[in-house]
C-alpha cells in the first residue's frame, strides 16, 4: 500500500486484525496445527480451507484461548487471546464447528443471555438476524432441527456487531437458500467494515464471499492466495474432440496436462495453469469441438492436499 | 445486577435444585416429625444393634433426642444426601459443560478464564449452601414445635457443621472437575473420598492405635465433636471451610491454566 511505510508500526497493528506468527499446537504426540503465521487485514474475508482433520479449528480455539499454544502466538485486534480475553470478547463473534448450547432454554432466552453476557445488545439487532434467517425463537435450541440450531449460532456470532467474526463451518447444516442469506450477512459484515475469518471444507462458498483463502493441509499452512489468483491457476477439466483417433502419449507430457483418457478422437484430460501447450498441440490435428468447463476452484484445492505440497507443474505432471 | 453468567448457570441447574431441596427438605422434616412415635421404638431398636455397628454408624444413642437427630439427620443419610447434591452441582460448573460442549459459547462471552470459574462455582456453591442449610432451617422450626428437649444453639453447630462439610467436599469435587473436564473423574474421585474418609472417621473412633486417621476425615470435624451435645467448636468448622476455599481456589488457578475441551 503506498504512503503507509512511515507509519508501519502503527498501521500494522490498527490495520491488521488477526495474526499469528508460528503458531503451533502439539496434542502430545499428536500435531493440531504447526508454524502458521497468517494476517488478516481488517474489513477483509478470508476463508479457512483444508479437509477435516487439517487443524482448522485447533487454529480458530488456538484464537479463542480455549487452547494454549505449544509454540509461537496469535494476536486478535492487537490483543493477547489469553491476558486480554474478556476485552477481546467483547469484540469477537464465534460460532463454534461443534455447536452446543447451554442449558435448555428457548432461543429467545438463550440470545438474551448472549445479549446480557456482552454487556447489552439491542434486541432489535436479534430480531433483524432472526427474521433475515427465518428463525422462529420461541422454540426450545434442544429441540430444533441442526440447520435451525445453526441458524441460532449465526445470531448469537453477529448480533453484538463484533469487529471480528471467527465462524467454524457456519453454512453446515443449512439449506441452499440459506447458505446464500449467510453470504449476504458476510457480504453486509464485510461491507460494515468487520473482518470474517470463516473455516470451511468447501470452497464453493468461500470463493463467492472471501477476498483471500488460507488453504491447510495436515497441520500446515500450504498456500494462501487471493481468490482471483486461485482462478488463474485453476485446474480445468478439457475435452476435444478430434477428425481422427490421437495418441495419448502425444498429450500427456505436456506440462501441466494429467489425467489423459483417449477413447478414439476424443481426448478428456486436466489442465492446470496455462492452457496454451494443449492448445498448441492439440492445432496440430483436425479440431472438431473443445469444451473447457469454467475452472472449478474445488478441483484447484482438491489438488492442494491430494498432490502435494504447492500443488505445482511439476507434481500435477507427475500424477 | 448478578452476572448473566450466574443467572444463567441457576437457571439452566433449576430443575436439579428444585428436586435436591424437595427431596432434603422431605428427608429432615419426615425423620424429625416421627420422633414421638419413635420413642417407644427406639429402645428395641437400640437393643437390636449390637454396640459395634452403632458405633460404625455414627449413633452413640437412640433415645436422647440429641441421639435421635444424630442417629437420623447427622450420621449417614443426611450427609450422604447432600453431599450426592453437591457433587453433581459440582461436576456441572465445569466438567459436565466442558464435556458436552456447551461450554464454548458460555465461555465465548466477555469474561475472563477465572471470572467464568468463580462465577460459575459462585452460582453453584451459593445454591449448593441454600440446600445443605434447609436441614437445619427445618430444625429450628420443628425441634421447639413438636417439643424435642435440645439446646437450639447444639442444633445450630451440628447443622453449620453439614453445610461447612459440603463446603469442603464441593470444593474438592470443583478443583477435580475444573483439572480433569471430566465428570466422570469427579464422581469417580469424590465420591470415593467421601466413602474412604467416612470408614476413616468410623474406623479411627473404633480401633485402638488407629484413632489418628480421624484427623485426615472432614466428617470427623464435622460430626466427631458431638455438636448436638456439646454446641459449637469453631476450629473444626473453620478447618472443612478452609478446605473448601483451598481447592477452590486451586481449581480456578488450575482451570486458568488449562486447554478447554480437548
Amino acid at each position: 500500500m503506498p504512503g503507509r511505510k512511515a507509519d508501519d508500526d502503527v498501521g500494522m497493528t490498527s490495520d491488521i486484525a488477526l495474526l499469528t506468527e508460528d503458531l503451533t499446537k502439539f496434542y502430545g504426540q499428536r500435531r493440531g496445527i504447526e508454524g502458521l503465521s497468517l494476517e488478516v487485514r481488517a474489513g477483509e474475508v478470508v476463508g479457512f480451507l483444508g479437509p477435516n482433520g487439517a487443524g482448522k479449528t485447533t487454529t480458530i480455539r488456538l484464537l479463542l484461548d480455549f487452547l494454549r499454544p505449544t509454540r509461537g502466538h496469535a494476536s486478535v485486534l492487537g490483543l493477547d487471546p489469553r491476558s486480554d480475553k474478556a476485552a477481546l470478547h467483547r469484540q469477537i463473534g464465534y460460532l463454534p464447528g461443534e455447536l452446543v448450547f447451554p442449558g435448555r432454554d428457548k432461543a429467545e432466552d438463550l440470545l438474551r443471555f448472549f445479549a446480557a453476557a456482552r454487556g447489552g445488545v439491542a434486541w432489535s439487532q436479534v430480531t433483524e438476524l432472526a427474521e433475515r434467517l427465518d428463525l422462529d425463537l420461541s422454540r426450545s435450541v434442544r429441540t430444533m432441527s441442526k440447520g435451525n440450531k445453526q441458524k441460532v449460532g449465526l445470531v448469537q456470532a453477529f448480533m453484538h456487531r463484533p469487529a471480528v467474526l471467527v465462524l467454524d463451518e457456519p453454512t453446515s447444516g443449512l439449506d441452499p437458500l440459506m447458505q446464500q442469506e449467510f453470504l449476504a450477512m458476510v457480504r453486509d459484515a464485510s461491507g460494515a467494515g468487520q473482518t470474517i475469518f470463516m473455516s470451511s471444507h468447501v470452497l464453493a462458498e468461500v470463493q463467492q464471499v472471501a477476498d483471500r483463502v488460507a488453504i491447510v493441509r495436515d497441520g500446515q499452512l500450504v498456500a494462501v492466495e487471493r481468490v482471483e489468483s486461485l482462478g488463474k491457476r485453476a485446474v480445468r477439466a478439457v475435452e476435444i474432440h478430434f477428425d481422427d483417433p490421437v495418441d495419448p502419449a502425444e498429450f500427456s507430457v505436456l506440462p501441466g496436462v494429467s489425467d489423459v483418457v483417449v477413447s478414439g478422437p476424443v481426448l478428456k484430460c486436466t489442465v492446470d495453469g496455462r492452457i496454451d501447450p494443449l492448445i498448441k498441440a492439440a492445432a496440430r490435428h483436425e479440431v472438431v469441438d473443445m469444451l473447457s468447463a469454467e475452472p472449478d476452484l474445488e478441483e484447484t484445492f482438491l489438488s492442494f492436499y491430494y498432490h502435494g505440497e504447492g500443488a505445482g507443474d511439476a507434481s500435477r505432471a507427475g500424477a | 445486577m448478578l452476572p448473566a453468567l450466574v443467572r444463567k448457570t441457576w437457571r439452566d441447574d433449576r430443575l436439579a435444585l428444585i428436586g435436591w431441596a424437595g427431596g432434603v427438605a422431605a428427608f429432615t422434616a419426615i425423620y424429625t416429625s416421627f420422633y414421638s412415635q419413635f420413642q417407644g421404638a427406639a429402645e428395641l431398636k437400640q437393643d437390636a444393634l449390637p454396640q459395634g455397628m452403632l458405633d460404625f454408624l455414627g449413633i452413640a444413642d437412640m433415645l436422647s433426642p440429641a441421639g435421635y437427630l444424630q442417629a437420623t439427620i447427622f450420621s449417614l443419610v443426611g450427609p450422604l444426601l447432600v453431599l450426592m447434591c453437591a457433587i453433581t452441582l459440582a461436576a456441572r460448573t465445569i466438567a459436565r459443560p466442558e464435556e458436552d460442549g456447551g461450554m464454548e459459547l458460555m465461555l465465548a462471552n466477555p469474561v475472563s478464564r477465572t471470572a467464568f470459574a468463580w462465577q460459575r462455582v459462585g452460582a453453584a456453591g451459593s445454591a449448593l449452601t441454600g440446600i445443605a442449610a434447609i436441614p437445619g432451617i427445618l430444625l429450628m422450626i420443628i425441634v421447639p414445635w413438636i417439643g424435642m428437649d435440645i439446646p437450639l444453639s447444639n442444633v445450630a453447630a451440628a447443622s453449620a457443621g453439614l453445610v461447612a462439610l459440603v463446603w469442603s467436599f464441593a470444593g474438592v469435587a470443583f478443583l477435580v472437575g475444573a483439572a480433569t473436564g471430566k465428570r466422570a473423574s469427579v464422581l469417580a474421585i469424590t465420591g470415593g473420598l467421601a466413602v474412604a474418609t467416612y470408614m476413616a472417621n468410623a474406623i479411627g473412633g473404633m480401633l485402638d492405635g488407629w484413632h489418628w486417621v480421624r484427623w485426615l476425615s472432614p466428617f470427623h470435624y464435622f460430626i466427631g465433636t458431638d455438636p448436638l451435645h456439646t454446641g459449637w467448636h469453631p476450629p473444626e468448622l473453620l478447618t472443612l471451610v478452609l478446605l473448601g476455599a483451598v481447592t477452590t481456589i486451586a481449581g480456578v488457578i488450575v482451570f486458568d491454566r488449562r486447554d478447554i475441551g480437548v
